[in-house]
């Protein structure tokens, strides 16, 4: 009886896993991605999209809403207050998502390394999947990026979004020490 | 330069006047008392100088003082005049200008974030405006330390290694 059990519970696990990687194979080849224009890494994206280098030829699109995309890429530098905002937007965003650190400043603060403002690593408040160094990187690193992306995510090794829901504790712990609170209070919001 | 030279004569005359300077043709930076801001104020806005380009604060700590600097613009004559009062570093204390330029409300409430400075009359000036939930010594003051700050709110990434000697000089 109890072999049966187990049995039946490896079966669902290999199940699981085949659809997974069925799964895997589509979402690789149709990404919305929503970037979010914290700092200068913004102006390197209108040339990605556009027709010199045409992002739309590994089969990606801009998304306008976090609900609606896959990737949130995080362009730059970021401010304690727009960290708060970039929580929610991660939060928002649907099962499976990825998290591109763009530039520098989100590896390891960059020249605002002693900022009083701005952190120096965000794989500490969500996790990363893919970092692309430089201050900032031209679009041809932007496209190598999305390749790669692409790459992991058809191997099943871009997890990030796993690894958030199995590490919450761990990641809301940082977020709490930086941010003392992740709820938004401003004027917006009264 | 002569309706420069007409505007310092001009305010002379009406106000105690403590320094002029000209950085620049078309700029001229006045230093007054902080009790005649409000009077010389209102005066250059009856006279045309009706845009309040911009309000900022400087910190001067081995004087122990704050100075004020208030830009105002007139689009008449393409005249800078630049505005400039100390105030005393232990009770930064200062009244609203927002009743003269309405759009100094911003202004006043990011000096209060980043230097402590109070604005009386002014209830709008003691709510958040960049920071969030900020618990420290006013930012832009000099004795404020950012970088023991950064390193105590937002851990660093650390690296095995920190620099290569051998590709780090490239003759």
């Amino acid at each position: 009886m109890f072999n049966i059990v187990e049995d039946t519970q490896k079966t669902r696990e290999d199940t699981r896993k085949t659809w997974e990687k069925i799964a895997d194979y589509f979402r690789a080849n149709s990404i919305w991605m929503k970037w979010y224009c914290t700092g200068c890494g913004a102006m390197e994206m209108p040339p990605t999209m556009t027709s010199r280098f045409d992002m739309e030829q590994l089969g990606m699109g801009p998304m306008a809403t976090p609900r609606q995309a896959d990737v949130l890429l995080i362009t730059g530098y970021l401010s304690a207050k727009t960290l708060r905002r970039v929580i929610y937007s991660y939060e928002q965003m649907q099962d499976p998502k990825y998290v591109i650190g763009f530039g520098s400043c989100t590896l390891n603060g960059g020249i605002y390394f002693d900022s009083y403002a701005t952190m120096t690593r965000l794989d500490h408040y969500i996790p990363v999947d893919l970092y692309i160094a430089g201050c900032m990187p031209r679009p041809e690193a932007i496209m190598n990026a999305f390749d790669t992306l692409i790459a992991m995510i058809k191997k099943g090794e871009a997890k990030g979004w796993k690894h958030y829901q199995d590490n919450y504790e761990w990641y809301n712990a940082n977020q709490i020490h930086s941010l003392k609170e992740v709820r938004v209070k401003d004027e917006f919001h009264e | 330069m002569n309706s420069m030279n007409s505007i310092v004569d001009d305010l002379k005359g009406k106000f105690d006047i403590i320094n002029v300077v000209f950085p620049d043709d078309m700029q001229m930076a006045v230093d007054v008392d902080k009790n005649d801001v409000h009077t010389v104020l209102s005066y250059l806005k009856t006279i045309g100088y009706k845009q309040l380009s911009l309000m900022s604060g400087v910190d001067w700590i081995k004087e122990n003082e704050f100075e004020v600097v208030f830009i105002v613009f007139n689009w008449d004559n393409g005249i800078h005049i630049l505005l400039r009062t100390r105030l005393d570093r232990e009770n930064p204390v200062f009244r609203t200008i927002t009743g003269i330029y309405p759009g100094a409300q911003y202004y006043e409430r990011d000096i209060h974030e980043f230097f402590g400075i109070e604005f009386e009359g002014n209830p709008m000036s003691y709510k958040d405006l960049f920071l969030e939930l900020w618990d420290e010594m006013p930012p832009m003051r000099k004795d404020f330390d950012p970088l023991a700050y950064s390193q105590d709110k937002f851990p660093e990434r650390k690296y095995e290694s920190q620099f290569i000697p051998e590709v780090g000089v490239i003759k």
